[in-house]
């Protein structure tokens, strides 16, 4: 005890656990992994290796013996997804798409707050989570607009019967701290569980000499309280409520100018969902749900204490929804659902509040017509009020050759609504004196600038534009999952998406001050195409070794259009002469490796309580900038260098698993690229302590 | 010496796109038509006012032979201007064909205009990085090829290659301090070369 108390004290860290034991059940059990059952996909329980759709699940247990508290954290570690460094939050990139295309639900109902389409997965606590559930390839035929990658979908714990409570925290680099408080009360009937988390930083910076923070201190709030009633055996209720505030203390210097203030931001969850089995036929769902998401902040020019920015965010997200799963026969099901949503934005950069309604209805038939063959055909229709109806069909099947081996494929389409910014953004740059004006608003606001004698030519008339439409996506994925022997698990995905009508700014007129007034159009028909596979195997009872890797390719068709009819130039880094450029030269979309890749390697004793693992990610080199003028990326200098960060962490459980100490080092190698990667802060360490209690009733 | 380097640099490249499969000794250099003379200018001095330049004589007009018309092109910060339309007496013309230097080697047969009020006949040379590194600078954009039809009919190629003194490496941390760039590399100073076709015919090889 002594020994634990000082490491206390060293530390300053108690990282708990809030699944109750879950740290000793081994995670090598892969029979067990194969019979899990995943919701996201298809919207009702399926098996995990039947479900026609590449699916990865995290579990709780692996998010805690990696020490990772946050998810953006956990994501970066999975085959095929990377979190792009920002400065509007680290958003997640799959299968070559920008973070705008994936959608994040917590217990399927999706997470609103993204600032120039980035929502910031650090927001997220992995605190009290059951698992995570990755599908890749598009869901808008359940889920609407956004699920045009995929989803990930964060599945809270269900606690057990009995009293339960745990704390949990983590301390290290950075004075970063993330602390956890959870307590629950469950019968057979009611559920009552609640969190508070804690996050905060010191933040870090990059670049010194700047007298800039790359990341300023701040510290952020998450509550939840979950209450779930069981009637009867047909009948339950569940309510949910969640609460994330966090304020950054910004400190920056402007042309000599020190900047200070805070920004705060803001998320509310709140849910309510009833339901009710008619039959051992048919079960039905009514749910209700509001979002809510603010940001403030207030700039002071210390120099002058003048004001030198302050803006404020306002969303609002609601809708009522209505689902009914029906089983017609044993081979096949329907499920089907109804919905309406309403949702709002006012903001500094707007010029009222503005409103949007939409409507929608999907339905899905999962029929098994053979015992090893599962067909999956669905669709949703969305009307909205603002932009045209969207029509998301869905086909996917997959073929049980046997026990071991599944083929799947599936194809559908995605797609994702213009967003706000895009409709009603009314911006003008203060210092360069640029506009950007969103589509809605680009005939009134061009008219005023005319109207004061700002514009010296008009390049296109806003009377002409096409009404924006939703950008969207037609994606085939083809794949199996194999474990051609005990302990070995392999899944192969090849996936291609078209995407069409991808909204970019293009100026629409010149002001007199020489710059330009820009205005978003559908502009872009890009490609994504490449494949990934996952590989585990699990020896000598203790040992996991696990590796994946994903190869990608991004282009922009009219970019390799314009190739093919030499029409792109450049210029040669060494001669700096001009030089046409060819496709083996074109390096794709920004921000896309060629190759990512991980390695993992686990231990695990149950006797000991000794857990520990070694991973390796490794993202291939990307395209940055445009150095040469020409638009796209064809130099070497126009590129980060591929690297490897390290992770590692090692835990040690006492007292019945109730304690556990833990050690975790984020970025072993200390890899840092300050002027392109600032996510990357160099090494962290991170210690923490966990104890959990529980009282069986 | 500059001149010459360029001069050898065209003659060597063209030489190397014709006879890529012949042997090194049997090299023997094509020589530029008679009367194409290729050139660069380095370092226009467009800094305090205005720069007017002939492409005939390779020189930079003053005085009064600005106001006799004596000229092709004026530079004024971002903007070149033809010696016709709204911009002077003269009736010269011009576009801008997407090529490379050593690739456009007959001058388009039409679609020159002269400078209008709205819009000037040369566009589209530049690009201002705005927000991007390097901040706030004007970049030449490769492969814009601005041909010029002289206002007594003679063709011209001309590649804008640097607008700030010295033609600096503009992907440098010392380009990109936006701050210190005017007394460092200061703006309005003109690189470009130029193949000038004194014969009347649209070769410009």
């Amino acid at each position: 005890m002594k020994y634990i108390f000082f490491c206390m004290l060293i530390a300053l860290t108690i990282n708990a656990q809030a699944q109750h034991a879950d740290t000793l059940s081994t995670d090598t059990s892969k029979s067990k992994k194969l019979k899990e059952v995943v919701v996201t996909a298809t919207r009702t329980n399926k098996t995990l290796m039947q479900v026609p759709m590449p699916v990865t699940t995290i579990s709780n247990k692996e998010i805690k013996n990696r020490g990772l508290v946050r998810l953006n954290e956990i994501l970066n570690e999975q085959t095929g997804l990377s979190v792009l460094p920002d400065a509007h939050g680290q958003g997640i990139q799959i299968q070559g798409f920008s973070p705008d295309y994936t959608m994040i639900m917590l217990d399927g109902l999706p997470l609103i707050g993204r600032t120039t389409g980035i929502l910031d997965l650090s927001r997220i606590t992995t605190n009290n989570i059951e698992k995570i559930e990755i599908v890749k390839g598009p869901v808008s035929s359940l889920y609407g607009s956004e699920a045009m990658a995929g989803v990930i979908n964060i599945i809270s714990a269900t606690p057990p019967v009995g009293a339960s409570g745990s704390i949990s925290t983590r301390y290290g680099t950075n004075k970063n701290a993330d602390i956890s408080l959870n307590g629950a009360y469950a019968t057979q009937r009611l559920s009552l569980s609640g969190f508070v988390n804690r996050y905060s930083s010191s933040g870090y910076t990059l670049v010194p000499e700047s007298g800039s923070a790359t990341v300023s201190p701040f510290y952020g709030y998450t509550l939840n309280g979950t209450l779930g009633y069981k009637f009867s055996d047909r009948t339950q209720i569940k309510f949910q409520v969640r609460d994330y505030t966090s304020t950054a203390d910004n400190n920056f210097l402007v042309d000599n100018d020190r900047i200070t203030g805070d920004g705060t931001e803001k998320t509310l969850n709140a849910s309510a969902g009833l339901t009710h089995r008619f039959s051992d036929k048919f079960t039905g769902d009514v749910r209700l749900y509001h979002a809510g998401y603010s940001t403030k902040s207030l700039l002071i020019n210390n120099t002058d204490n003048s004001v030198y920015d302050e803006t404020f965010f306002d969303q609002n997200f609601n809708r009522a929804e209505l689902q009914g799963d029906y089983k017609i026969i044993n081979s096949l099901r329907f499920t089907g659902g109804v919905g309406g949503q309403d949702e709002s934005v006012k903001a500094t950069r707007y010029n009222d509040k503005k409103t949007f309604q939409s409507g929608y209805a999907y339905g899905q038939a999962d029929w098994t017509p053979l015992k090893k063959l599962d067909i999956i055909l669905g669709g949703r229709f969305d009307a909205h009020s603002v932009y045209r109806s969207q029509f998301s069909p869905k086909l996917a099947a997959s073929y049980q050759f046997s026990d071991k081996f599944v083929l799947l494929a599936s194809t559908g389409k995605g797609y994702k609504a213009p967003d706000f910014r895009q409709l009603y953004l009314n911006f003008t740059n203060a210092i360069v004196g640029y506009s950007v004006f969103g589509y809605e608003e680009a005939a009134t606001e061009l008219k005023k600038l005319q109207d004061q004698g700002q514009i010296q030519a008009v390049l296109i008339d806003p009377a002409t534009l096409q009404r924006l439409n939703a950008e969207s996506s037609t994606a085939y994925n083809f794949g199996f999952r194999y474990k051609p022997f005990t302990g070995v698990m392999w899944t192969v995905n090849i996936f291609r998406n078209n995407i069409r009508d991808l909204i970019d700014s293009q100026p629409i007129a010149i002001k007199t001050n020489g710059q330009s007034v820009f205005s978003y159009f559908n502009i872009h028909d890009v490609y994504t195409q490449g494949a990934e596979t996952d590989i585990s195997y699990n020896f000598l009872t203790h040992w996991t070794v696990a590796g994946g890797m994903q190869y990608l390719e991004a282009y922009d068709q009219s970019v390799l259009d314009q190739i093919k009819a030499g029409q792109v130039f450049g210029t040669d880094q060494a001669t700096r002469e001009t030089v046409k450029i060819k496709k083996s030269q074109y390096g794709g979309l920004l921000n896309r490796s060629k190759y990512m890749a991980n390695a993992r390697i686990a231990y695990q004793d149950d006797k000991t309580g000794i857990i520990a693992s070694l991973r390796a990610i490794y993202r291939g080199r990307y395209g940055f900038s445009d150095v040469d003028g020409n638009g796209i990326v064809n130099r070497d200098d126009e590129y980060v260098k591929g690297y490897v960060l390290f992770n590692a962490s090692v835990s040690k459980l006492f007292l019945n698993n109730q304690l556990r100490l833990q050690v975790t080092g984020d970025n072993i190698g200390n890899y840092k690229n300050p002027g392109a990667i600032s996510n990357l802060a160099g090494r962290l360490v991170y210690a923490g302590v966990t104890y959990n209690f529980s009282k069986q009733q | 010496m500059n001149k010459f380097k360029t001069l050898a640099l065209v003659l060597f490249s063209s030489t190397a796109l014709l006879v890529t499969s012949c042997s090194k000794d049997n090299e023997t250099p094509e020589p530029v038509a008679a009367d194409l003379t290729v050139n660069t200018v380095a370092d226009l001095d467009g800094s305090k006012d205005a720069v007017y330049y002939s492409l005939s004589t390779n020189t930079q007009v003053t005085g009064d032979d600005i106001t006799a018309g004596k000229w092709d092109l004026k530079f004024s910060t971002t903007k070149i201007s033809v010696n016709g339309g709204t911009s002077g007496t003269g009736t010269t013309q011009a576009q801008v064909v997407n090529s490379t230097f050593a690739d456009l080697t007959t001058a388009p047969a039409d679609g020159y205009k002269t400078d209008a009020a709205d819009v000037g006949a040369i566009a589209g040379w530049y690009k201002y990085t705005s927000e991007t590194v390097p901040q706030h600078a004007i970049l030449a954009i490769p492969g814009k090829i601005i041909v010029i039809k002289t206002s007594d009919g003679k063709y011209a190629k001309l590649e804008m290659i640097s607008y700030y003194k010295g033609n600096p490496d503009t992907t440098t941390p010392i380009f990109a301090d936006a701050d210190n760039r005017e007394t460092i590399t200061p703006s309005r100073y003109y690189t470009f070369r130029f193949a000038y076709q004194a014969n009347g015919s649209t070769s410009l090889k």
